[in-house]
């Protein structure tokens, strides 16, 4: 459905997307990670024909280089930072979009009504919150209902609760069978919402396969703090036999091991299975630059 | 619906919602009818019917048109992309041509809607103290002020097109203005007094500003009078004649509206949103 090869950039003499390379299929979610600068928005923009780029990217076998304005029929997308119009309405909004897809006004109203929208219909879109304009966009990235769903870092900015709301979104049309292309730089939420992942750092790629995969990049960066009713010295002797185990260290009342995301429930267990009492327990993932400098090493040691 | 009408729309809702263009035409119905009023005391309007105002009238709309169009043009492209819409509208299945087709006619739509009102209020005002001798002239300047604004809004999509955001957009579009309306004429006279120029020098001097074409056009409609047109208007007349004059002055200000519109359009469709 959306296939990229060898996506470049430059500006100048510098690179800030080098042959980067996806494909995805309908029902799949395919996540570009990456720190800011990465060049995943240069990627995404490159997929919608916002910018020129080298390399050849497809929608349902349009190219988008060349057939840019039918190749984005097949494509809602949410930028990074949605903007709109200010003195349109969010109904007068939807309704502009939905005439430039020549869709009937009716489109405009059940977008509208899907977002939860319909109380705001009338409010000027520059008078909406940063969350309202997120909402608007997907609105609007949907009316057509669109086989591929393109959106730049559509979790930035959202609090928790609308997070797992765009979590859920993202499921539902991954079961709808769209073809979906997100970046983000949250590594946590990939394994919840995407089948693949293309890492980037500096435009170059550092890991493109499955999401999954990813969890060996945040084995040292994932921190599982402890706090423990008096027993830390034993706890930590247990914990320096336990192999997943990384780096073991106490800091104040907590003590603080370093593991594999996948092995923090196995420390909790085993340290209650010891009769250690945990008073309280917390969680600090890997960022996207401790799983980029991950792989990167990974890369270096098999070259 | 075309994406152009839908875009066109939008643009022409835009521009009257910002009010400049209310401005405008209020302003140059207000200047007109003080005019002909005046003349109407004066005496002079009755013999004149439509002409003497339509002359008092030329070097205002020289001023304001111009200026309204330049600015309006400028913000067109520039004025998106600074608020971040550029990308929204283009990620859309639109075209860059579509999108920079769309905002011209929205923008040429409106701006004739302006002084068509302007000139209509002024013209209804004027039938009430003189004849309607010489409307003809009056409304043949109405239509010369919209191709100067066509001309001048394609100049402003240029300068919005590759100036990197709005405020150096206008900024550049007031030095063309300034250049164009207020110190070609004062340019022209100091090469005349320097250089001695030929005619076809003179010639080339006013093809090479809409404005000075759409002057000369102008006061040929009105005035025949080789004292009224000046030396250029006179050369003109006496070399090629009145009607291949005016030809050739039509196609500069239609070659004013394509060319720098057609160079936008190229620089835009190469461009990063």
């Amino acid at each position: 459905m959306l296939s990229a090869t060898n996506v470049t950039k430059r500006y100048g003499k510098t690179t800030v997307l080098d042959a980067a390379s996806l494909a995805i299929e309908p029902g799949m979610v395919t996540a570009v990670i990456g720190a800011n600068g990465a060049g995943k928005s240069t990627l995404i923009k490159s997929v919608v024909g916002l910018i020129r780029f080298e390399g050849s990217i497809t929608i349902n076998g349009m190219d988008v280089a060349r057939d840019g304005r039918r190749a984005r029929e097949m494509v809602g997308y949410v930028p990074q930072d949605p903007a709109f119009h200010s003195d349109l309405t969010v109904s007068e909004t939807a309704h502009f979009y939905a005439n430039l897809r020549r869709l009937p006004a009716t489109r405009a109203l059940a977008a509208i009504e899907t977002a939860g929208l319909e109380a705001h219909a009338g409010k000027k879109a520059g008078a909406l919150s940063g969350g309202m304009r997120q909402r608007l966009a997907l609105a609007i990235a949907q009316l057509a209902d669109p086989p591929v769903l393109v959106l730049d870092e559509p979790a930035a900015g959202l609090d928790v609760s609308a997070r797992l709301d765009l979590r859920r979104l993202v499921a539902e049309q991954r079961t709808a069978g769209k073809a979906i292309l997100l970046s983000t730089h949250w590594l946590e939420d990939v394994p919840y919402v995407a089948d693949n992942a293309l890492v980037l750092d500096q435009g170059k790629t550092v890991y493109a396969g499955p999401a999954t995969g990813l969890s060996a990049a945040s084995a040292a960066g994932s921190k599982l703090f402890l706090r423990l009713n008096g027993h830390s010295p034993e706890a930590m002797t247990l914990l320096e036999r336990m192999p997943a185990a990384g780096s073991i260290a106490r800091s104040g009342d907590w003590v603080v091991v370093s593991c594999a995301a996948t092995d923090k429930a196995r420390m909790v267990e085993a340290l209650v299975g010891a009769g250690i009492g945990i008073l309280d327990f917390r969680v600090e993932e890997a960022s996207v630059d401790a799983a980029v400098l991950h792989l990167q090493s990974l890369r270096g040691n098999l070259s | 619906m075309n994406e152009v009408l839908i875009l066109a729309r939008k643009e022409m809702r835009d521009a009257v919602a910002s009010g400049w263009l209310v401005v405008f035409a209020a302003t140059f119905a207000a200047v007109a009818m003080l005019l002909s009023h005046i003349q109407a005391d004066s005496g002079s309007l009755g013999d004149q019917g439509f002409n003497r105002t339509t002359a008092g009238l030329i070097n205002l709309c020289l001023l304001l048109v111009p200026l309204l169009a330049l600015i309006l043009g400028a913000g067109a492209i520039a004025g998106e992309r600074d608020r971040g819409t550029l990308a929204t509208l283009l990620s859309q299945p639109v075209s860059p041509l579509q999108v920079l087709f769309g905002k011209y006619v929205g923008l040429t739509l409106a701006v004739w809607g302006a002084i068509a009102a302007g000139f209509g209020l002024a013209g209804a005002f004027m039938v009430m103290f003189s004849s309607l001798s010489d409307i003809e002239h009056y409304l043949m300047f109405v239509l010369l002020s919209g191709l100067l604004a066509s001309a001048m809004l394609s100049l402003g999509i240029l300068v919005s097109v590759f100036a990197g955001s709005r405020v150096k957009a206008l900024g550049i579009a007031v030095v063309l203005w300034f250049v164009l309306v207020l110190a070609y004429d004062l340019g022209a006279i100091g090469l005349a007094l320097a250089v001695s120029p030929s005619g076809r020098t003179l010639v080339a001097v006013a093809l090479l500003n809409p404005a000075e074409s759409t002057r000369l056009l102008a006061i040929m409609s009105i005035e025949r009078d080789l004292d009224v047109l000046g030396p250029l208007g006179a050369y003109l007349t006496d070399r090629v004649g009145t009607a291949a004059s005016r030809g050739l002055l039509l196609a500069a200000i239609a070659a004013w509206t394509a060319a720098p519109l057609a160079i936008a359009a190229r620089g835009f469709s190469r461009q990063d949103a």
